[in-house]
């Protein structure tokens, strides 16, 4: 498998269940001067987005800014419950939210080409945007333990209640998709609607999605459907 | 988006091409080589950044309808900062509807303002009027509103119309000073200069004074029937009959303006328009037949009478005749005015307009390209001369950026 692909996407397969539309509840931002989105996390109180410039920490319900941190960001973002997480050039910061303080850094698992983040029992879970790939790594080390495939490129990465999600942008498509985190097999599909976009990625723990806007520089409040 | 991309897009942003590069430079994959392409062109880097960004173009999927298209415009910024006008007008034009589909305004007007240019540059004034009077000026950033406005000016200045140049050129300074780019307040400073230099010297009663262009504009607004030997016509008050494939006619007719009121000699006429110091007959008989085109030509705006001793010219209307003469004297001189209209020129045209052979013409044209006061477009006989922009644009390139969710 190459690095990358500039492979036209293939067709879904017949597996594949049927998409349902994405419902979006609110629109955050854009904040920062209108900078990109790369990232999304929740810390449990607070919605984090990574600017190309800083992290912004925004209150969901009062779409308020809370803190910023002066630390760029590349891709995707990470909460573990103490720490930030952030991908930036070719490797992943650890970082103190209270204080904004570095505390350590590991190589991100392509090198390059990672896109999503996310934090879940122990691992981390890196999107490969162009290689439509999911790594699930050690944090400790970079270590890829797992890899899963995708048949589109793989934005951000999230889980929630034991469900593993993850957004897809591939030309003017893009999807939010659950997926079995043993097989990789599609479960369920949420289509965005036409014109919105998926970059970075993360749940609330209950209903809702926050889901970077790319280039508009606003975060979405997507609906979580229940099964 | 994946992070280096990402972190590639941040320092090219932020001016920082060699910081891009190094995310990006060894890496084959269409947004990179996207990224690559643009910070060559920043880097003043135009053949290797314009195939850079056709790679990039043909490896983004077929899917990635605006990521191509992105390209597509960047490629065609750079060309034309190469001065390589070919063939790209119907691509760009399709780029600029994808853009708008997809809702990239403000690419899809950078796309028409590229387009504008192209035309400029072909000496298409009408085409590049019309295309820059579709673009919505207060949705334009700063940066492409200077570059509009330059480019307006342009046209404006071709034409002869400098309150128009002048309104364009104030908006251009606005905008350039509000995107604080220097390179692009230097053009609009330059283009102010351009305003004043000599653009003619002008005949009138006896005396001669140079002008510039709003004068020249004010002698051809005026009632006086002006000779104009720059552009090889007369005008009177707005009308306009062109004498540049008429030599020998025009020759004539500058020869009557020049002495007016007074006559001229036959033997003067002679001349000077079939370069003959020893008439006969036969020449005075030529030049009746060329003062009775010449009337024909001239009909409603002047008379051409006989006198004892020749010819004079006379007016039907009152008002004076004055004489527009290129800044300087000399063959070069008058190919640049003849130019100067923006227009594209084939080498016989120019020859037949200056009463020429071609291959002095050649010549002549040579020497001014080799001085950078011409170009050519195109080869052997579909070659066209041009002068050069009077508002040169190279150092700006405003690129877009390529990348999707950028």
């Amino acid at each position: 498998m190459p690095e990358t692909t500039t492979a036209p996407p293939a067709p879904h397969p017949a597996s594949y269940p049927a998409a349902t539309t994405a419902v979006i509840v609110r629109e955050y931002g854009p904040f920062d001067g209108g900078h990109a989105i790369a990232g999304v996390s929740y810390d449990g109180r607070n919605v984090w987005a990574a600017t190309c410039r800083q992290l912004v920490a925004f209150d969901p319900a009062s779409g308020r800014v809370t803190r910023t941190l002066p630390h760029a960001g590349d891709a995707g973002t990470a909460f573990d419950g103490r720490h930030l997480w952030q991908i930036i050039e070719s490797r992943i910061d650890k970082i103190d939210p209270a204080t904004g303080e570095v505390l350590g850094s590991i190589p991100a698992p392509s090198g390059s080409h990672d896109s999503g983040l996310t934090w879940a029992e122990g691992s981390l879970w890196v999107g490969h945007h162009r290689g439509r790939r999911i790594h699930q790594i050690d944090p400790a080390t970079g270590a890829i333990r797992r890899t899963l495939e995708s048949n589109r490129f793989v934005t951000g990465v999230t889980w929630v209640d034991g469900e593993l999600w993850h957004g897809t942008w591939e030309g003017d498509e893009s999807e939010l998709r659950r997926i079995d985190p043993d097989s990789g097999q599609v479960l369920q599909r949420l289509q965005m609607p036409p014109g919105t976009h998926v970059s970075g990625l993360e749940a609330d723990g209950g209903d809702l999605f926050f889901a970077g806007g790319g280039g508009t520089g606003k975060v979405r409040a997507v609906r979580r459907p229940r099964t | 988006m994946d992070a280096l991309i990402a972190a590639s897009a941040r320092a090219l942003a932020a001016g920082d091409a060699l910081g891009a590069l190094q995310h990006v430079a060894l890496r084959d994959d269409p947004p990179a080589l996207a990224l690559r392409g643009i910070a060559m062109a920043q880097l003043g880097e135009h053949g290797l950044a314009r195939r850079l960004l056709q790679r990039a173009r043909r490896a983004f999927g077929p899917r990635e309808a605006v990521a191509r298209a992105r390209c597509l415009l960047a490629e065609a910024e750079v060309a034309l900062a190469l001065r390589e006008l070919g063939g790209t007008a119907a691509a760009l034009a399709d780029a600029g509807a994808t853009l708008q589909r997809h809702g990239d305004a403000v690419n899809a007007l950078h796309a028409r303002l590229v387009s504008a240019r192209q035309w400029l540059l072909l000496g298409r004034l009408a085409d590049a009027r019309a295309v820059l009077d579709t673009l919505d000026a207060p949705r334009l950033p700063p940066t492409l509103a200077a570059v509009a406005a330059l480019a307006r000016a342009e046209v404006a200045l071709r034409s002869l119309r400098s309150a128009e140049a002048n309104e364009a050129l104030a908006i251009a300074q606005q905008a350039a000073r509000r995107s604080g780019v220097p390179s692009l307040m230097a053009e609009v400073a330059e283009a102010r200069a351009a305003l004043e230099r000599p653009a003619a010297r002008g005949l009138r009663a006896g005396r001669v004074q140079t002008l510039r262009l709003a004068e020249v504009e004010t002698w051809l607004a005026s009632d006086a029937l002006v000779l104009d030997a720059c552009r090889r016509g007369i005008a009177r008050a707005g009308a306009w009959r062109s004498l540049a494939r008429r030599p020998v006619l025009f020759t004539l007719a500058q020869a009557l303006a020049t002495a007016w009121p007074g006559d001229v000699e036959r033997d003067v006429l002679i001349a000077s328009a079939f370069r003959t110091r020893h008439p006969d007959e036969t020449h005075r008989a030529r030049l009746r037949v060329e003062i009775g085109r010449l009337r024909a030509l001239l009909q409603g705006l002047a008379t051409v009478d006989a006198t004892p001793r020749g010819f004079a010219l006379s007016p039907t209307a009152a008002g004076e005749v004055v004489v527009l003469l290129p800044p300087i004297d000399g063959g070069q001189a008058s190919l640049l005015a003849l130019l100067s209209d923006g227009a594209a020129w084939s080498t016989s045209a120019l020859a037949l307009a200056l009463g020429q052979s071609q291959r002095s013409v050649q010549r002549a044209l040579a020497e001014l390209q080799a001085g950078g006061q011409m170009r050519a477009m195109g080869r052997a006989r579909s070659r066209r001369w041009l002068a050069p922009p009077l508002i040169d644009f190279t150092t700006v390139l405003l690129l877009p950026a390529v990348l999707p969710g950028a």
